[in-house]
């Protein structure tokens, strides 16, 4: 075990609500074990005091130490300061708040919205009283608890939420972390109020653009888009469907259809059953105003082989 | 300055602080938890092996709690409250059951039942367990638990002290962090569950937060702190970043080996070999790197490999991660480099087995910021966790029987002293040039682990001494460069650290006294367990720069001390 000492550059977005936002460089001897949130405690005692930044348990289950550093959304106590010299070639790590959340002082932020969402999964079990009160015992098959310990682990470290474009953009979508605490317990057998939950998040499941940021980002590999994705399948136990989840549904049907038929995604098929002819009729308008229209007119023919298909969606 | 009135407050957001918040909440109190980060970001999170329980019908047939009470007391060689270990067995299963029926995804036995597994110092299996995120599953669960009650929650709120009057704490001052405003809490009952102060060490595998501000508030309080000085040791901390390679490592198979390839455990506990007590088992790693058995650096090696890539990777994972993320091993290819490291505080304010404290009516505390003596000189792995629940569960209802007896006194002439909380804490730092509290900080952490560390003598301890009350002197002249009023990290670094000195003057003056070796508390120059002198516990009051030290008599109930052998 060969302890290289290397000197590193770090360059910090500074931001007070006084000065607005600068960024500051600071020069420190790393080596191979060092976490970044050892270079930010070492600069903080023994070199800028007035630097300022969250971190708490070191080893990546409290969530508290999310931030961008060369860009990326990660921990800093799971990112060490040599990995990223290597991955970005230079001796220079960069470091900035997380985006989303707004910034309240250098790499502090405001989790209020964030809590906001996850509080509004009702985030905990709701057992039976038989249960609550001792007189049944709940028991769970070990296949169950690990499937469900897979998405229990969320920490909360937002980080997901911070690389998620649609949470941007969509104030109804609850946001990739709210969602797989929300699957968790729709998931858990154990769990009364099945209904409740579903109207929650059904919706804001149909909202999601699987553009997989999330699942790119977490730093314990929940995959909170495939907790979206589990909890669209159940879309068929839900009575009152708003539009954008019967919108959602008629899309689903409408590929598998045209797969079925031609083992291809037949866009402007899709888009019609989707969205009815109608809509798509005044959409078309507005692909054409932008020159796309000739992209909606493309004919698919049928694949090769096209049985070996339809056998496998049958199975 | 703005004044809140609640009938408790809960300092502190773990598991402690959270079931206490519960069991208050539950009884129709108004209770106020607060906490200087989101309570899911608690030192409770990184807790990893398991939650040691005595579940009727889901044991060994063989076990019983009172089997489980001797290994406690065993385990913490004696020192420990017998009636507390006792209450801790028996409530053990049901603390287990209440928080399965909340949500806690345990690990499972074929059958759907709990599972369970080894570790240090158990004579039957009894740790029930998360993969090894334990306290991580735990936390969240009850956090989430709580969040759904009526609690008013103050996260990122840092304490700064309580208020009293000349019987009875009647509050305390905290300050929201981001805007620097304080606020005078007032309530009658006030719980301590702020957990335990590894930042006083050079190496610690305990959380950046942890630096022991219960202690030093309840000091400054004038309650007394009991048997401080024992400090425990984690043998297995992760080369060289401290991170916490859990217990369950050696529970499931693991066995420790030195340069020579040899299973050294062998030497020290015969028959619990790599399964012996913490501290033995961290003496034993320090004396084979003092004798040059370990590997260059200062470690030896733990291996997993023989338990197989699919078991490691599942009830390990957090080992393996981290060996892999932070130290660049493979823990299925080759041992994991470990040394020991701070890991817990057996010591905490003094209070019985509700949790109430003997010095102040109404203040009470719980889990590791309390010393109820169920871990006497040295805790068994699993216990911590345990604790937590099951004391913080007795503390919320102690705390609301007190409530019911005790009614609102007035307490409208302590606002100057609120004010003067503030003014002190500011003062401490308004100096315009002087040493930074970086400065002062690195040397504590230094001396506590060289001088008051694993081996202890009487020479080391009395410098350590004069270092720590010099550094002490030295924040009168501390200085904070950053002078904005939002979140001003810097200044509450600062009170972290006259909060650490506090603590590590009573620490060592109090070790620097009792001359015997038990549990954690190991003296070269005094290397045998001395119970004609020493079977007592320590209760030390911190006045100015003196500490005033008695004693009191270990609660023995059915288990005559012996000599401790595994």
């Amino acid at each position: 075990m060969s302890e290289e000492e290397k000197e590193i550059v770090v360059k910090i977005k500074r931001f007070s609500k006084e000065k607005g936002s600068w960024w500051q460089e600071y020069k420190l001897k790393v080596d191979r074990f060092t976490q970044m949130t050892e270079v930010l405690r070492r600069i903080k005692t023994e070199q800028d005091p007035t630097l300022a930044y969250r971190a708490s348990c070191h080893m990546a289950v409290c969530g508290s130490c999310g931030m961008k550093i060369n860009g990326e959304p990660r921990l800093a106590c799971k990112t060490l300061a040599l990995d990223m010299v290597k991955k970005y070639g230079k001796n220079e790590i960069t470091i900035e708040p997380m985006d989303y959340f707004p910034v309240i002082k250098d790499l502090i932020v405001d989790w209020t919205d964030f809590y906001n969402r996850m509080f509004k999964v009702k985030p905990r079990l709701y057992p039976s009283k038989e249960v609550l009160e001792g007189k049944a015992e709940h028991r769970l098959k070990p296949e169950d608890q690990r499937e469900l310990w897979k998405f229990e682990q969320c920490i909360w470290c937002g980080l997901c939420v911070s690389a998620c474009p649609s949470v941007k953009n969509d104030p109804e979508f609850l946001g990739p972390a709210a969602h797989a605490k929300g699957y968790r317990f729709l998931a858990d057998p154990r769990d009364t109020i099945f209904d409740e939950r579903l109207k929650i998040l059904i919706d804001s499941a149909w909202r999601c653009t699987y553009c997989y940021q999330c699942f790119n980002v977490c730093p314990r590999d929940i995959e909170p888009v495939t907790t979206i994705k589990k909890t669209r399948a159940y879309t068929k136990f839900l009575s009152e469907k708003t539009p954008v989840a019967l919108t959602g549904e008629k899309h689903a049907e409408a590929i598998a259809k045209s797969i079925e038929e031609t083992g291809k995604i037949e866009e402007a098929k899709v888009y019609i059953s989707t969205y009815g002819l109608l809509t798509a009729i005044t959409d078309m308008i507005y692909a054409m105003q932008n020159g796309k229209l000739k992209y909606a007119l493309v004919m698919e023919k049928k694949v090769k082989n096209i049985e070996q298909i339809r056998k496998i969606m049958g199975e | 300055m703005e004044k809140l009135s609640y009938d408790a407050v809960v300092i502190g957001g773990g598991l402690a602080g959270l079931m206490a918040a519960h069991e208050i909440a539950v009884s129709g109190y108004k209770v106020a938890v607060i906490s200087k980060v989101f309570p899911t970001r608690s030192h409770s999170s990184s807790a990893e092996g398991g939650i040691a329980a005595y579940i009727e019908g889901n044991s060994d047939p063989n076990d019983n709690p009172d089997y489980m009470t001797y290994d406690t007391i065993k385990g913490g060689d004696f020192l420990v409250d017998q009636d507390a270990a006792e209450l801790l067995s028996q409530k053990s299963g049901e603390i287990v059951r209440i928080m399965e029926s909340w949500g806690t995804l345990f690990n499972r036995q074929p059958d759907g039942r709990v599972a369970v597994r080894y570790f240090g110092g158990q004579t039957y299996p009894r740790t029930r367990f998360v993969g090894d995120k334990t306290g991580m599953a735990l936390l969240h669960t009850l956090f989430q638990r709580v969040s759904g009650l009526d609690i008013d929650f103050y996260n990122e709120w840092f304490a700064l002290d309580l208020i009293r009057d000349d019987k009875r704490v009647v509050g305390v001052v905290a300050m929201e962090m981001k805007s620097m405003t304080p606020a005078f809490f007032k309530a009658r009952a006030i719980v301590m569950a702020t957990g335990g102060m590894g930042m006083l060490y050079a190496h610690s595998t305990n959380a950046y937060i942890n630096t022991g501000d219960g202690y030093a508030m309840a000091l400054r309080a004038g309650a007394a702190l009991k048997d401080p000085e024992f400090v425990q040791f984690h043998p297995t901390a992760l080369y060289p970043s401290d991170i916490l390679i859990s217990e369950a490592a050696r529970g499931e198979g693991a066995i420790l080996i030195n340069n020579k390839g040899e299973r050294f455990m062998a030497r020290y506990a015969p028959r619990k070999l790599d399964l012996a007590p913490r501290d033995i088992t961290s003496r034993a790693i320090i004396t084979e790197i003092r004798e040059g058995r370990g590997f260059p650096g200062g470690y030896v090696g733990l291996d997993l490999r023989h338990l197989g890539e699919d078991y490691i990777k599942e009830r390990l994972a957090l080992a393996y991660e981290a060996a892999k993320n932070f130290a660049g091993v493979d823990a299925t290819q080759e041992p994991i480099p470990v040394r020991p490291a701070q890991h817990y505080y057996m010591g905490g304010i003094d209070v019985d087995i509700t949790g109430q404290n003997p010095d102040l009516i109404g203040l009470f505390a719980a889990g590791e910021a309390a010393c109820v003596s169920v871990h006497g000189a040295n805790r068994l792995g699993s216990n911590s966790l345990l604790e937590t629940l099951v004391f913080g569960r007795e503390t919320g209802r102690a705390v609301a029987k007190f409530l019911s007896e005790h009614k609102e006194e007035d307490s409208n002439s302590l606002d100057k002293e609120a004010e003067k909380v503030v003014d002190d804490a500011y003062k401490f730092v308004k100096s315009e040039s002087g040493v930074h509290f970086g400065e002062i900080l690195n040397k504590l952490r230094n001396v506590m682990w060289e001088k008051v560390g694993i081996f202890r003598d009487e020479d080391g301890m009395k410098d350590a001494l004069s270092q720590i009350i010099e550094l002490r002197k030295m924040t009168s002249s501390m200085y904070v460069l950053d002078k904005s009023n939002t979140y001003n990290t810097e200044f509450f670094n600062a009170l972290e650290l006259r909060n650490m000195l506090d603590l590590a003057i009573v620490i060592a003056r109090t070790a620097l006294e009792r001359k015997e070796s038990r549990g954690a508390h190991y003296r070269t120059d005094y290397p045998e367990r001395d119970d004609t002198n020493w079977l007592k516990h320590t209760i030390a009051y911190l006045k100015g720069e003196t500490v005033e030290i008695t004693y009191k008599p270990v609660r023995i109930t059915r288990w005559k001390p012996e000599p401790r052998v595994y």
